[in-house]
């Protein structure tokens, strides 16, 4: 859920960017039908998309009964500050460990699964060794395995080791992902020539250091790619933390507020709580993915450029 | 009753046998320690739950057992994954040794081979709990789980309403359905109920109060009754209603039906004795004008009969405990000590299983509960319902799969697709494809 919003927010503004387009060759041509329908769309679109956002942000500032009883777009009685401070004060500041708990599982992971990939794509597009097409069709079909199908085998190895329960439970099986692998070769393959690697070598560079100063450069757009789908993919894993955690100060932000909503069956002032937490969640997501998308959009093209 | 029970047993003893008895090996034999432990080496448990507020209540025990120390871990409630979750603990060695366990999933949970068998440190116990909820936590003589709670069921409803409209809280089945007509005639906005074909335990409970079970052993087989003239005669009575339009359909505990509540849209409620906390909750304005009355009878009813919504809940020790004397008696602590069944009370987690209440301050006087029912002590309502719980209902290992296809078939006779006859009896079939699935011979009637 949280990633269609964030998928809503950059729908949104490429409309706006799509509108002020049409506004500047708009004086000299006339309108086309077709632009017009084409606009109609897009604008549906955004609502569409953009509409849930809005009713979580005006629920977030309602109490248990407001909720139900009043019309979903407009808060007759608004008192979003008394449900934040319940937000953060309920269970000593439980909700502010669990948004931080998620930012450590998805950055940190997404970062390690990032830097792997990294290696394991150039690796793979670089140097010829044996099996390196079998290897490779396996990193492929480890894409079409759904991580949730995995979590209850991680789960079984992970309690040989000892380790669920703990921190790393969640944050190791996140540092891997055979899409990272993929992407990362086939962009290896396609932007770094062979013949640079060749020059790097006859002026004496070793082969570590031509991965992380020529190689890891030249891919950065395909890595910040890898990143921005492993940390959505960590964020929004749920299954996985369930299994393995079961202190909740150890919680991703998902799985704390999908057991505060579980209890609203118990004591309905829990809805407040949920629909507080999520708005706040989904803003934060946002406004990260907002701030890494100027690395995407500045990297892509440099990509091109180079490529 | 004796010889039924020792029926269930034999055929859960088959069905671990047949389906998964890897699962049941394995394992060091618990050591028989005494169960009060030593205050100096306090043995320690794990305990899993999802009841809000039940650290209050093991904060309790911990203060007054130095020798058993209970360390609460708050997991998601099992049908969200907290059951897959144990199971996958008890799988890998390391499940806690108590965990919260529906009285739906037990015999789930037993064909799973998840459960220990405790009967040795409390077969002394069963007399601190009421008979039918007891029952739910023994298999064949052999006790696995301690109940905790169930949801007795009453009729909540706008009494300030009912009395404007001149109409009585509805005493049989035949009074509900007047009274439903009634309301259609006085206020065009009002229902009496949703009928929620959403919730499977709901329709379950009807049929339950309605008579005859859905499920029992004869021999090695299971038997499925779920087509059978109670439960006939139960989805006869709502398909009329529906049909005369005097029933709203939408979802219970859904956004629409809360707003209901709010708004006099529907003016009453066959619900839980937790149901109070939800009406409380969601619609604070209507403060004091709901009531509770005993659920509607059926004329041939031999006696006062009710049932639970969903059964309940219960801690059952699972497989793999070092400690089964000490998790044994934290369980039963924790569910018949009156200060601990205060506590879950207050926290709102159902009718306690606790046969004497007397102690329980809090079904005696609630300041924050009986206000908002005009000053009705409601807890007598639920009390009288729960005893009156038949002690015979079951469950099978397969109430996943049985609320998936009840409520599909329920809410498609409520979108005139075939009755609410025709729903239960497609149920029926479904439910004996699913156990013959899982290995099990089964038997049906009628």
């Amino acid at each position: 859920m949280v990633s269609v919003e964030a998928g809503g927010g950059r729908a949104g503004r490429r409309d706006r960017a799509g509108g002020a387009g049409g506004a500047t060759t708009g004086p000299a041509h006339r309108v086309q039908p077709a632009t017009v329908v084409v606009l109609a769309l897009l604008f549906a679109a955004a609502v569409y998309f953009l509409l849930p956002v809005v009713w979580v942000l005006v629920a977030a500032t309602k109490s248990t009964a407001d909720l139900f009883g009043t019309f979903g777009l407009w808060s007759p009685r608004p008192q979003l500050g008394a449900n934040l401070g319940r937000l953060f004060g309920t269970g000593d500041g439980l909700f502010g460990r669990w948004v931080l708990n998620s930012f450590l599982y998805a950055g940190l992971g997404a970062l390690a699964a990032t830097l792997l990939s990294a290696a394991a794509g150039y690796a793979m597009a670089k140097y010829p060794f044996r099996g390196r097409e079998a290897l490779f069709n396996l990193v492929l079909a480890g894409v079409l395995v759904p991580s949730t199908v995995l979590a209850l085998p991680t789960y079984l190895i992970f309690s040989q080791a000892g380790l669920t329960g703990s921190f790393w439970s969640v944050l190791l099986p996140s540092v891997v992902s055979p899409f990272g692998v993929y992407l990362a070769r086939i962009h290896a393959h396609a932007a770094i020539p062979d013949a640079l690697l060749e020059s790097a070598r006859l002026d004496g560079a070793g082969e570590y250091r031509i991965f992380f100063r020529i190689g890891l450069k030249i891919m950065s757009p395909a890595l910040v790619t890898i990143f921005l789908f492993q940390f959505i993919g960590v964020w929004n894993n749920y299954f996985l933390p369930l299994v393995m955690l079961s202190d909740q100060r150890l919680y991703p932000v998902t799985l704390g507020l999908a057991l505060w909503n579980s209890q609203t069956f118990r004591d309905p002032a829990f809805f407040e709580l949920t629909v507080t937490g999520a708005a706040v969640s989904a803003l934060l997501l946002v406004l990260t993915m907002a701030s890494l998308q100027r690395f995407w959009r500045a990297g892509l093209t440099a990509g091109s450029v180079k490529g | 009753m004796g010889s039924k029970i020792s029926r269930v047993a034999r055929a859960a003893a088959m069905a671990a046998a047949i389906g998964l008895a890897a699962a049941c090996g394995g394992g060091g034999q618990p050591s028989a320690a005494p169960a009060s432990g030593d205050p100096a080496k306090p043995v320690t448990l794990t305990f899993w739950s999802w009841v809000p507020d039940i650290q209050k209540a093991v904060d309790q025990f911990n203060a007054s057992h130095p020798g058993v120390q209970v360390n609460l871990e708050t997991i998601t409630p099992g049908p969200d994954g907290g059951y897959a979750k144990m199971l996958a603990a008890v799988k890998a060695g390391n499940a806690p040794d108590v965990a919260q366990v529906g009285y739906d999933s037990l015999p789930s949970f037993l064909v799973n081979g998840a459960l220990q068998d405790v009967t040795e440190y409390a077969q002394d116990d069963a007399a601190k709990f009421v008979g039918w909820q007891w029952q739910t936590g023994v298999f064949g003589g052999k006790v696995y789980a301690i109940p905790q709670a169930s949801g007795p069921m009453g009729f909540y409803y706008r009494k300030d309403l009912f009395d404007k409209w001149g109409i009585a809280a509805p005493k049989t089945w035949d009074d509900f359905a007047a009274a439903a007509a009634t309301i259609r005639k006085k206020d065009k906005n009002a229902y009496i109920s949703t009928f929620a074909a959403n919730q499977a335990p709901w329709l379950i409970s009807l049929a339950q109060q309605a008579g005859q079970q859905w499920f029992s052993t004869e021999g090695d087989s299971w038997k499925v009754t779920i087509d059978n003239p109670d439960t006939r005669k139960m989805a006869a009575f709502w398909q009329k209603l529906l049909d005369d339009k005097v029933l709203k359909t939408e979802a219970d505990l859904s956004n629409a039906w809360y707003k209901d509540l709010q708004t006099g849209g529907i003016v009453g409620w066959i619900g839980g004795s937790w149901g109070d906390a939800i009406i409380r909750g969601n619609a604070p304005e209507t403060s004091g004008k709901w009531a509770v009355a005993p659920i509607p009878q059926w004329p041939d009813a031999p006696a006062f009969t009710s049932a639970s919504w969903g059964g309940g809940s219960s801690s059952a020790i699972l497989k793999g405990t070092k400690n089964p004397a000490a998790a044994t008696e934290f369980a039963v602590w924790l569910n018949s000590d009156p200060q601990s069944v205060n506590t879950l009370l207050s926290a709102g987690y159902g009718w306690p299983s606790a046969k004497d209440t007397s102690k329980v301050t809090n079904l005696q006087k609630d300041d924050t509960v009986f206000p908002f029912y005009g000053g009705q002590n409601i807890w007598d309502v639920f009390q009288q319902s729960d005893a009156a719980v038949a002690l015979d209902w079951r469950w099978p290992p397969v109430s996943d799969a049985l609320y998936a296809t009840l409520t599909d078939n329920a809410k498609a006779a409520v979108q005139g697709q075939g009755t609410l006859t025709d729903a239960f009896a497609k149920t029926q079939q479904a439910m004996v494809d699913q156990l013959k699935a899982k290995g099990l011979s089964v038997v049906t009637g009628g």
